[in-house]
């Protein structure tokens, strides 16, 4: 999923100032699930912006809505006989999230409350990691399901580079060793011989090389 | 909602708070009138910090929790994880300039039996030094 955090108060603050009729608008998908726009965190952001307001007399509407996915069309066409009514939009969805409510309504400034961060895994309650790039060209299967670009510090196809002590990076003794994972996964189902293969260098072509990316399927089109 | 004269206070307990009974609640609210109103929870894990960020922006001038005490929750970690959502708010309400301490928790030892009664005076008389909340300062 997605996963993204909430940006400063200040700075949404500093973003809002100029409107007087604001939607707070939360998703209920990835960013739910990682406790950042879901409809409880689109609630707690326009009350404490409502707070902050009467603090300061200052006389602004703010109203809360939360769709079940920013980044759906379908579901973002919701708004259509509301989105009329306000100045602007806080927009608690990813950065997909924000642009297609962004491009469905031009007229309307949509802010973003969230800085949206990476493709991650709920590892525990309240613990989201970094497990793909979303490189275009998966090679999990050759690195035992683990993806070395997204989890080694330095990005190694051909690693390991010797500098892990304990199973943990010398980068950040936090994070477990990729390489030391991917060791112990081929282990475990008797693929060890993997490691001997060379691999090229990564063909970024596929995640950077023509510009955004887009995926067609005909046969889920109308 | 209409704002009293004194400073308000949202009280949240946990329900296994000694004689927290429906009749001791309502013994409490006679007593303290429209200064305190209190919300039984069955486990402080349940509150979020959008309880008390609603109950400061529509009528608080002060929320605070009694949770059981730590180690003894009937479901484990509730009182952990709210003593967590409390450090939360306590933060995101200092973030625009409201005083931290509008928001608090009330944890007991093991050994504290102290009733409701006794634990929500001690709130009542911790947070009415806070005086009115900035929030509802127009409306007073």
């Amino acid at each position: 999923m997605i996963t993204a955090e909430q940006k400063p108060i200040d700075e949404i603050r500093e973003m809002i100032a100029p409107y007087k009729k604001l939607l707070v608008l939360g998703c209920g998908s990835c960013v739910a699930e990682c406790a950042a726009g879901g409809e409880k965190e689109t609630g707690a952001l326009a009350s404490i912006l409502r707070m902050a307001n009467k603090m300061e007399e200052r006389d602004v509407l703010i109203e809360e809505k939360t769709l079940d996915r920013q980044c759906v069309r379908d579901f973002v066409i919701e708004l259509d006989d509301i989105i009329g009514q306000y100045d602007a939009v806080v927009s608690l969805g990813c950065g997909a999230g924000v642009q297609a409510v962004a491009d469905m309504f031009p007229e309307i400034p949509i802010i973003p409350a969230l800085d949206t961060e990476f493709l991650g895994e709920t590892r525990e309650q309240g613990l989201w990691v970094e497990n793909c790039l979303g490189c275009g060209d998966c090679m999990l299967y050759f690195f035992g399901g683990v993806c070395p670009l997204a989890r080694c510090s330095k990005q190694l196809l051909n690693g390991p580079c010797g500098g892990s002590m304990d199973g943990k990076c010398e980068v950040n003794p936090d994070v477990p060793c990729a390489w030391q994972v991917i060791i112990d996964r081929l282990s475990s189902f008797g693929a060890l011989e993997r490691l001997e293969w060379v691999y090229p260098p990564k063909d970024w072509n596929k995640k950077q090389g023509k510009g955004p990316r887009k995926i067609i399927r005909e046969d889920q089109q109308k | 909602m209409t704002h009293s004269k004194g400073p308000i206070l949202a009280l949240f307990y946990c329900q296994n708070t000694p004689e927290s009974s429906e009749k001791e609640r309502q013994a409490l609210e006679e007593k303290y009138g429209k200064s305190l109103r209190l919300f039984p929870i069955p486990c402080s894990g349940r509150l979020d910090l959008l309880h008390f960020l609603r109950a400061l922006e529509e009528f608080a001038d002060a929320a605070y929790l009694i949770t059981c005490p730590e180690g003894a929750c009937r479901y484990f970690e509730g009182n952990r994880r709210a003593k967590k959502r409390v450090e939360r708010t306590r933060l995101i309400i200092e973030s625009i300039g409201l005083e931290k301490d509008r928001v608090g928790l009330v944890v007991r030892s093991r050994e504290d039996r102290r009733p409701l009664a006794e634990l929500a005076e001690e709130v009542v008389d911790l947070t009415s030094k806070l005086g009115p909340s900035s929030v509802h300062k127009k409306a007073a």
